[in-house]
């Protein structure tokens, strides 16, 4: 009998390749944590060695001990919890809408939410920062709430309209027989099937502005400066604080990754979104 | 409890096809009333509407005394039951059955009770706390019923409820429904593309074709006097068959063959004296062909055909014939390209017939179960 390789062997490869892309992605990150945990000293050594010699916290301190980041901190969440929760007011009942009575104007809506996705950010910062001058709203946090959401809503509405067009008509219909209006019948019965759909497009819209950098730059100065901006300043003409640089990155990078821990068992069960019908 | 009334509704989608033309009727208070017809005859649009989930695009909708044109689903005080039931997969039984009475805003207790009450009528008791995902097809059948029923609406809407269910559990389940019908003596209006559903639980059955109104009448007359062609083909299984033919006094020639149909014939049918010396299309039901060797069947005429299949079913054997009369297209778009283009008569035989394909079979036809149909317009003659 001739050798076949086993189907194990296939295992151990495709296992491998998936261990290679998953070092991909994150090997950069774990370069960012080993960094923050390195001595002042150590951080700069040439040439750089990829584990720190001795694990120390004193970038964290430093970090925490910075004028302003705190506050960044603060500014960070309120932009982004406010932001999501305007994301899914305005994105999830237009989308609604927009799945359950498809018509050609509703397609053309959907196609025009793809589009802003495409119009590279840069090219709206500009015209964003002529409206919030003229509303007042330069360096506010309201400011920059609307400007994220401007960007999430689109999002929200994609990730939605999908969500809900696995939903049968006929839930709609039957709690309208049932003694619903149409928004009683969206609260009532649609709403609670898409706990999946509202976790992962609430994830989504709050990671979107968590990260966000480029109008944050631009929409802010001083009073509602998000964390991704104060990070980015420890890298200025005073001297590069690589160190404190990577320990409050890694800070500000635990909610998101606690989040997702959180919402693992949703955003799993979102992937097989559709599957509703009683 | 009410009456519905359609008068001269219309449904008209975009500027396309009407879905609905010119419909009227009366459903009486506590009448069990089923709209059967094929794919597309505008049976469930016309159920949507007294639902109130279509707008009507001409005409009037009386529920009770009261127009309901524009009256919101909700406010119309009917319940309805959905072909995929639409139970909602996150609440338990209780909670669906109990979710019309919660948006009524009944009271606790009262809507405890009635959950208890709908549930014990259905024998869903055991299964008051599971979701419907947990459960098996006539059990969520019997919950959409629950819920429909827990209101005690001014009438019931059903929307091919027992299509989804297999055979058996059909055939049950449409004696439960019509136990329950009875019991309740709620208006019913029940929707269905099966014949057998339709003649079976109907206390009238509407027979709709390209949102048309063909016939309204109860299933024996639907059977015994059909209106047109297509009410005839439609109802009864197998088909009727259908076949030109001409009249020469009483001499009805089928084909080559001829046969002399009694005075009682025209005596039921004054109109078919009109059409001596003209041809008109025959109608003769399956079960009114047999065997001449074997037949019970008294005063029958005799024609002969070739046998081009035999079907035994035990108590029954179906028989396919090819008669050399001209075949007549029934134009139910439903029934199977293939078997338009068979074009055979088939014969409800007695089991002891001992013909095989291939035989010169004796038939006995009765005369006095001919139908007759005006070749031009299609419909019976009287």
């Amino acid at each position: 009998m001739a050798d076949r390789p086993s189907p194990d062997f296939g295992k151990t490869v495709i296992n491998l390749a998936a261990l290679v892309l998953v070092l991909s992605y994150a090997l950069p990150y774990v370069y960012l944590v080993s960094t923050s945990l390195k001595p002042p000293a150590d951080v700069q050594q040439i040439p750089p060695s990829f584990f720190p010699g001795r694990v120390s916290l004193e970038n964290f301190a430093t970090v925490i001990g910075t004028a302003g980041l705190p506050n960044a901190f603060v500014n960070s969440t309120v932009v982004a919890v406010l932001t999501t929760l305007l994301s899914l007011l305005i994105a999830v009942p237009a989308a609604y809408v927009s799945a359950l009575y498809r018509r050609r104007i509703t397609v053309i809506f959907l196609l025009f939410a793809l589009v802003t996705r495409m119009v590279p950010a840069v090219s709206l910062g500009v015209p964003l920062f002529q409206v919030m001058k003229t509303l007042g709203l330069l360096d506010t946090t309201l400011g920059l709430v609307l400007a994220h959401t401007s960007t999430a809503v689109p999002l929200a509405l994609l990730l939605m309209s999908a969500f809900f067009e696995g939903v049968p008509k006929e839930l709609e219909e039957a709690a309208r027989m049932d003694g619903c209006t149409r928004f009683g019948a969206f609260v009532h019965i649609i709403l609670p099937l898409m706990p999946s759909g509202l976790a992962i497009t609430a994830l989504f819209s709050f990671i979107a502005s968590w990260n966000e950098f480029l109008f944050a730059l631009l929409l802010t100065s001083q009073n509602s400066k998000t964390a991704p901006i104060v990070i980015a300043e420890f890298n200025s003409v005073y001297g590069l604080a690589w160190g404190p640089m990577t320990a409050a990155a890694v800070l500000y990078s635990l909610p998101v990754i606690l989040v997702t821990l959180l919402l693992q068992k949703q955003i799993v069960g979102g992937l097989t979104f559709g599957a509703v019908k009683g | 409890m009410a009456r519905i009334k359609l008068d001269r509704i219309h449904k008209v989608y975009g500027d396309r096809y009407p879905a609905i033309h010119d419909l009227s009727f009366e459903i009486e208070d506590g009448e069990f009333m089923v709209f059967v017809g094929p794919s597309g005859c505008g049976k469930s649009t016309a159920l949507r509407m007294i639902a109130g989930l279509e707008t009507i695009s001409a005409g009037e909708l009386i529920i009770g005394d009261e127009v309901v044109n524009h009256v919101d689903p909700k406010d119309r005080d009917i319940a309805m039951v959905f072909q995929s039931y639409a139970l909602y997969p996150h609440k338990t039984v209780r909670e669906n059955i109990a979710f019309p009475l919660r948006m009524a805003g009944v009271a606790k207790d009262e809507i405890e009770r009635r959950v208890n009450e709908a549930a014990r009528i259905l024998e869903l008791t055991p299964h008051l706390d599971r979701k419907p995902g947990k459960l098996s097809g006539g059990q969520r059948q019997r919950v959409a019923m629950g819920r429909a029923i827990v209101r005690r609406p001014r009438a019931f809407l059903m929307d091919e409820p027992l299509s989804n269910l297999d055979a058996k559990l059909r055939v049950q389940m449409r004696a439960e429904i019509v136990k329950l019908q009875r019991a309740l003596g709620v208006t019913t209006v029940y929707v269905t593309h099966d014949q057998v559903e339709a003649m079976t639980m109907g206390d009238r059955v509407t027979v709709l074709k390209a949102g048309r109104l063909q016939q309204i009448d109860t299933p024996q007359n639907l059977y015994q006097r059909p209106a047109n062609v297509f009410v005839a083909a439609f109802i009864g299984s197998p088909s009727m068959n259908l076949y030109q033919a001409t009249l020469a006094g009483s001499q009805l020639t089928l084909g080559s063959q001829s046969i002399a149909l009694p005075e009682a014939v025209f005596a039921a049918r004054p109109g078919l004296g009109a059409y001596s010396g003209r041809s008109l299309i025959v109608g003769i039901r399956p079960e009114d062909i047999d065997d001449a060797a074997v037949t019970d069947k008294r005063d029958y005429a005799e024609i002969s055909a070739p046998v081009t299949l035999v079907e035994a079913l035990g108590a029954e054997t179906m028989v396919h014939l090819a008669l050399d009369a001209t075949w007549v297209d029934a134009e139910d778009p439903d029934i199977a390209a293939a078997e338009t283009m068979s074009r055979t008569a088939v014969g409800r035989f007695s089991p002891r017939t001992q013909l095989r394909a291939g035989d010169r079979a004796r038939l006995a036809i009765t005369p006095h179960n001919l139908h007759f149909f005006d070749p031009d317009t299609r419909e019976s003659i009287w």
